[in-house]
């Protein structure tokens, strides 16, 4: 990989050095900008025991521009949409060169311990949410159940 | 101040194309618009009584890009004076503060520190430390030499390069004066001075003035960019107000204060919420669009191909209305229901079931009103069309002169005027609450509603109607127009 800039070597460095708890973020073998990326559902929230697969990609102008990141586990959530995109302001308009992976990383972990149906992605999950709360919850239950189970994750 | 004010209003008097359109037929009857529109700008300043006694009135001129820049430059050169500090503080200041120079130079007399903050032009954070004889870039996680790390008022350090990438991806991006510092969750907005400090990219500097000028022209209240496809005219208005322009230049006309199709007497968030409805509800507004319906006496199918309303049916001669098949003689001025909405007065009793058609219903009779005036408007294009091309046959043929037959293209522009004003009634009336103020709107709505009509008809039947007659329907018209703007434009003053 000629021509990584010095600032996503240290932070790949660094991640792996001193990785985030629940969190694993591995650089692809092929592309160094790109990270096979697996959250574990935090607890007490109805994503609790479920693995969460994520691809996150570093464009050209990163950390000028914020890096690019997908669910691709299937998760129901009020700011996550049905291809996965994540409605969260540091990958958008809040991003900043400051910012790091680990911090979107704890962004995204936080993001699914505190769902935010005030500033929904999928209108109809987030009203699912407002409308009726334990019913929501109880459907990212199930959905963690069929769709984030340890050993789905794994077997890839 | 008092001297900002004269020298805005020296500046007006010069210009051409001062007013509203009192008269909506500008060419042919230029020599009488010319001297009303003298003797208006002449006496700039008073109030004279042609201007109170126009509800539309609305005093406004065109700049060229290079006056607005050098307007603006004057507002942001007085700034600097009063206030001591440097044009690119000023000009962030002036656009963030809505061009409100008052309000600025108190405030930041008062405390600078403090207000500078508050305007994200400072922070309370102390400089960076720089460590080390080669410090390292947070950003790019390189060591440089001391020199290379720069920043803006809140004191963060960053090198020259990471600085030009930041501001070349947000320049692309579209933003120029709204650049943040790069450091985390720090609001400090970089101004244009550094900013021209340290891009490299030509093109983007290019870029960098053009978006940034285009900010400050938004926010400026008292100017707008001409809405008209590739037109860079801009509008300076003498009070930023909802009130109708037609640039010059383009021919465009719009309201002053959003920039969209002029709306009176419905106002600017009104009619944005009316037309997003009818965006999103479009699908069950289709079925209503018909161009032939059946006569309601001998049930022949009827094509529409006027702007009128008032139908009569060819083969029975039945005289009815288009929008609700009524018989036309029940629509006398004084007895007008057609325009007018019968709520369920019960309704509030009523299962959600009912209060949901009711609504929709409710909905589907203003939209089908508002909608079929859209129409009515373009049909009566093509009646004006028709009338220019008679006029001249007439006048090739010695049928009088050009200026004996004026008269029928200033009726077709004035129905045209008087059917648009109306048009916007039924947003207006849709969204209205119940009371004596909706009653009275209704009433005026009614009125108007029956002499668009009454123009309409003798519009399309100009050639055997006694010019007298149509001249007196044309003064009935926009009287009614006058009325129901007087009472209901812009009465809910800033
Ligand atoms: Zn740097
Ligand atoms: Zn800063
Ligand atoms: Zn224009
Ligand atoms: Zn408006
Ligand atoms: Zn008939
Ligand atoms: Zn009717």
């Amino acid at each position: 990989m000629a021509g990584l800039p010095r600032r996503i070597i240290k932070e790949t460095q660094r991640l792996m050095a001193e990785p985030v708890a629940g969190i694993t973020a591995i650089p692809d073998e092929q592309n160094a900008r790109y990270f096979h990326v697996v959250v574990a559902g935090p607890s007490q929230s109805p994503y609790e025991g479920g693995l969460f697969k994520l691809e996150l990609f570093l464009p050209e102008e990163y950390p000028m521009s914020a890096p690019k990141v997908r669910f691709m586990t299937k998760i129901y959530h009020p700011n996550i949409d049905k291809l996965g995109r994540i409605c969260l302001d540091i990958l958008k308009d809040k991003w900043s060169p400051a910012l790091q992976i680990r911090t979107v990383l704890l962004s995204i972990q936080a993001l699914l311990s505190a769902p935010n149906p005030d500033d929904p992605l999928d209108n109809s999950v987030a009203e699912h949410w407002k409308t009726n709360e334990k019913s929501a919850i109880d459907q990212a239950r199930q959905w963690t159940q069929l769709h984030a189970r340890a050993n789905n994750v794994n077997s890839h | 101040m008092s001297g900002d004010i004269n020298r805005q209003l020296s500046h007006m008097s010069e210009a051409s194309s001062v007013g509203s359109d009192g008269n909506s037929s500008e060419e042919m009857d230029e020599d009488i618009d010319h001297s009303y529109y003298e003797d208006t700008s002449d006496d700039l300043g008073l109030d004279c009584p042609s201007k109170t006694d126009d509800p539309e009135y609305f005093e406004y001129e065109p700049l060229q890009l290079i006056d607005a820049e050098k307007m603006l430059n004057e507002e942001i050169e007085a700034l600097c004076t009063k206030l001591k500090v440097n044009p690119s503080m000023a000009k962030m200041l002036l656009l963030r503060h809505n061009w409100n120079k008052e309000e600025i130079i108190d405030n930041y007399q008062r405390n600078p520190t403090e207000y500078l903050i508050e305007s994200h032009l400072a922070s309370r954070h102390r400089h960076d430390n720089l460590m080390g004889h080669r410090p390292l870039c947070s950003v790019c996680c390189v060591e440089y030499s001391k020199d290379r790390f720069m920043g803006v008022a809140c004191g963060h350090l960053f090198c020259r390069d990471c600085w030009d990438m930041h501001f070349q991806i947000q320049i692309q991006d579209g933003i120029t004066t709204g650049i943040e510092c790069m450091a985390k969750e720090c609001p400090v907005l970089v101004t244009e001075d550094f900013v021209c400090e340290i891009l490299s990219h030509p093109k983007l500097r290019d870029k960098y003035s053009k978006f940034s000028f285009n900010d400050l022209i938004k926010s400026h209240p008292n100017l707008r960019f001409c809405p008209g496809v590739d037109c860079s005219v801009i509008i300076k208005a003498k009070e930023p107000k909802a009130k109708k322009v037609e640039c010059q230049s383009c021919k465009a006309t719009f309201c002053f204060k959003c920039g969209i199709a002029y709306h009176a007497p419905t106002e600017c968030d009104v009619i944005k919420r009316w037309l997003t409805k009818c965006e999103d509800d479009s699908e069950t507004a289709n079925y209503i669009s018909a161009h032939t319906k059946d006569c309601p006496k001998c049930h022949v199918c009827i094509e529409k191909n006027g702007g009128c309303n008032h139908m009569q049916c060819p083969e029975c001669k039945y005289d009815f209305c288009w929008m609700c098949l009524g018989d036309w003689k029940s629509h006398g001025s004084e007895y007008y229901e057609c325009s007018r909405y019968k709520e369920n007065p019960n309704i509030a009793n009523e299962s959600v079931h009912v209060q949901a058609r009711e609504a929709l219903k409710k909905y589907l009779f203003y939209y089908e009103r508002w909608e079929n005036h859209a129409k009515s408007l373009q049909l009566e294009e093509t009646t004006t069309a028709k009338i220019t091309t008679r006029t001249q046959e007439k006048v090739m043929n010695n049928q009088g002169t050009w200026i004996d037959w004026q008269y029928l293209l200033r009726a077709a522009g004035l129905l045209k005027k008087c059917r648009y004003t109306l048009q916007y009634t039924y947003p207006y009336a849709y969204y209205m609450e119940k009371g004596p103020r909706k009653i009275l709107f209704e009433y005026q709505q009614a009125q108007l509603e029956a002499e668009v009509e009454n123009l309409s008809w003798k519009v399309e039947r100009a050639e055997i109607t006694d010019r007298g007659v149509l001249e007196n329907q044309m003064d009935v018209a926009e009287k009614r127009r006058l009325t129901l703007l007087k009472e209901f434009l812009d009465v809910q003053v800033l």
